[in-house]
């Protein structure tokens, strides 16, 4: 799995250079929205590296290597792992400094950061499986579909949830803390399974 | 032991179809898979490095069934050129050999930048930035680093010139001077292929035409220039395809079923299968 997270890394260090500026920078721009932002940007890494292995047909040469199947649907969800994690501890981190300097716009603690971070790895439970089982190509529309989902349903959530002075109840707060991890966790666990019964579908199909 | 052995393996995709294919590689040998583009070499292939399930039959390579657990070790033994690179364009040839370091057990990057050395690929140049002979050069220089006991080399040699294909069959030579050492390549280059194969497997429409050892081959059958007139008087059951002109034909002819009055020519490989295929397609 080493090899094929140090084969993602390499190309999109090269080929995304911007992207991943862009990410750094909206982790340490004022404001919660920014961070989710960068968030959500590195939760698409791991598609980004799949279309590179479509387009270069790596996938069929790997599949005559010796990487066992967990191995390829294991270094994707690592990918994608890792820079929510990294997005998350940098925008932690740039809430925490600047915050001390211009305390307008970074008043995030890691807690509240953390949710973003449970968001991305939801994302990435119930997406990697599709792209898995029908490619990148395709796979990106049920992205952009869970995208619209989850901004419908989360405006949807706000007006109900909220109270007249504009705050979340603390006991809703509560229940978000902990539940959101909680489902992250859960997701997570049923999508490598499943994204290894999707691979070796696609790859017998 | 056989290097590779497939029993009855059959793979249908609706409009093509590998047919009850039955073929060995014995150790120490080189085997030439010949045959026409779409004939089923690449399928073939994908079949014995379990990339595609058959329908029905068995595949062992090196000893290991490929369908058990075990086959996944045996991949470390396996050296593998398919007819193009597919390693991703950005990379350059120093960080294609760090990931191989971490994905083979015995990867040996000293043999590895011997190799870069040898053909002159440029280390830190992007893949995407070589040459499609320099691309093949690089994905030999991987499946020879790793110390395989096996190669399997698809169209390896298709599309370079013939300094550089010359400089690779004999790379390969090399490789099987040591008597553990196998090789099956395929290739529709079948010059190549009797330049460098102890064996030659002939593929068509999906199925297995023959697997012989390429001397075997080259006896059994015999070319006749004969007129129009004579080429009546052979025995058609001896007669396995004509090439007709219009001051006489030129027929493949099995040796052993042709009187010895016959004047006959020792036919190269590329004969053979031409006239095969002909003969076929005239029945």
């Amino acid at each position: 799995m080493k090899a094929l997270l140090k084969k993602d890394i390499y190309v999109l260090i090269r080929q995304m250079r911007v992207f991943l500026l862009m990410i750094a920078v909206f982790a340490v721009l004022p404001g919660a929205n920014m961070s989710v932002f960068a968030i959500v940007y590195c939760g698409m890494l791991p598609y980004t590296a799949m279309a590179y292995d479509e387009r270069s047909k790596w996938t069929e040469l790997a599949s005559m290597m010796p990487y066992t199947p967990g191995d390829i649907v294991l270094s994707k969800y690592t990918l994608g792992w890792l820079a929510i994690v990294a997005a998350t501890a940098l925008s932690a981190a740039a809430h925490l400094i600047l915050g001390h300097i211009m305390p307008s716009g970074y008043g995030l603690t890691l807690s509240e950061v953390l949710p973003s971070m449970c968001i991305g790895f939801i994302m990435i439970a119930i997406t990697l499986p599709l792209m898995f089982r029908f490619g990148v190509e395709k796979g990106r529309m049920f992205f952009i579909l869970l995208i619209i989902a989850l901004s419908c349903g989360g405006a949807a959530l706000a007006q109900g949830v909220l109270g007249s002075d504009g705050e979340i109840p603390a006991g809703l707060n509560a229940l978000f803390s902990l539940g959101i991890p909680a489902l992250a966790a859960v997701l997570t666990a049923i999508s490598i399974p499943l994204s290894i019964v999707m691979y070796n579908r696609r790859k017998y199909a | 032991m056989n290097a590779i052995e497939i029993k009855n393996v059959s793979k249908s995709f609706g409009d093509f179809a590998i047919q009850n294919l039955n073929f060995e590689l014995p150790k120490g040998s080189i085997c030439g898979l010949v045959g026409e583009n779409g004939a089923g070499k690449s399928t073939t292939i994908r079949l014995i490095m379990h990339a595609l399930r058959p329908d029905s039959g068995e595949i062992s390579v090196l000893g290991v069934d490929n369908r058990s657990p075990e086959f996944q070790q045996v991949k470390e033994d396996v050296g593998i050129v398919l007819d193009e690179a597919y390693f991703p364009e950005t990379l350059n040839a120093n960080q294609v050999g760090l990931v191989m370091a971490d994905t083979y057990a015995r990867w040996d990057a000293a043999v590895y930048d011997g190799f870069l050395k040898r053909f002159d690929l440029p280390p830190k140049k992007v893949f995407k930035d070589y040459s499609r002979g320099m691309t093949m050069k690089l994905a030999i220089a991987v499946a020879l680093s790793h110390s395989p006991r096996l190669l399997i080399l698809d169209e390896a040699t298709s599309g370079l010139d013939p300094i550089v294909r010359d400089e690779i069959l004999e790379l390969f030579s090399e490789f099987t001077r040591d008597a553990e050492h196998s090789i099956l390549i395929s290739s529709h280059i079948v010059s190549d292929l009797e330049k460098l194969c102890d064996y030659i497997a002939f593929l068509h429409n999906g199925r297995l035409r023959f697997c012989m050892e390429k001397d075997a081959l080259r006896d059994e059958y015999g070319i006749i220039s004969c007129t129009k007139a004579q080429l009546a008087e052979l025995p058609d059951e001896a007669v396995c395809g004509v090439e007709k002109s219009p001051y006489g034909a030129r027929v493949l002819v099995k040796r052993k079923l042709v009187s010895a009055a016959f004047q006959m020519d020792r036919p190269n490989i590329e004969d053979v299968i031409l006239f095969l295929v002909k003969g076929e397609k005239q029945a």
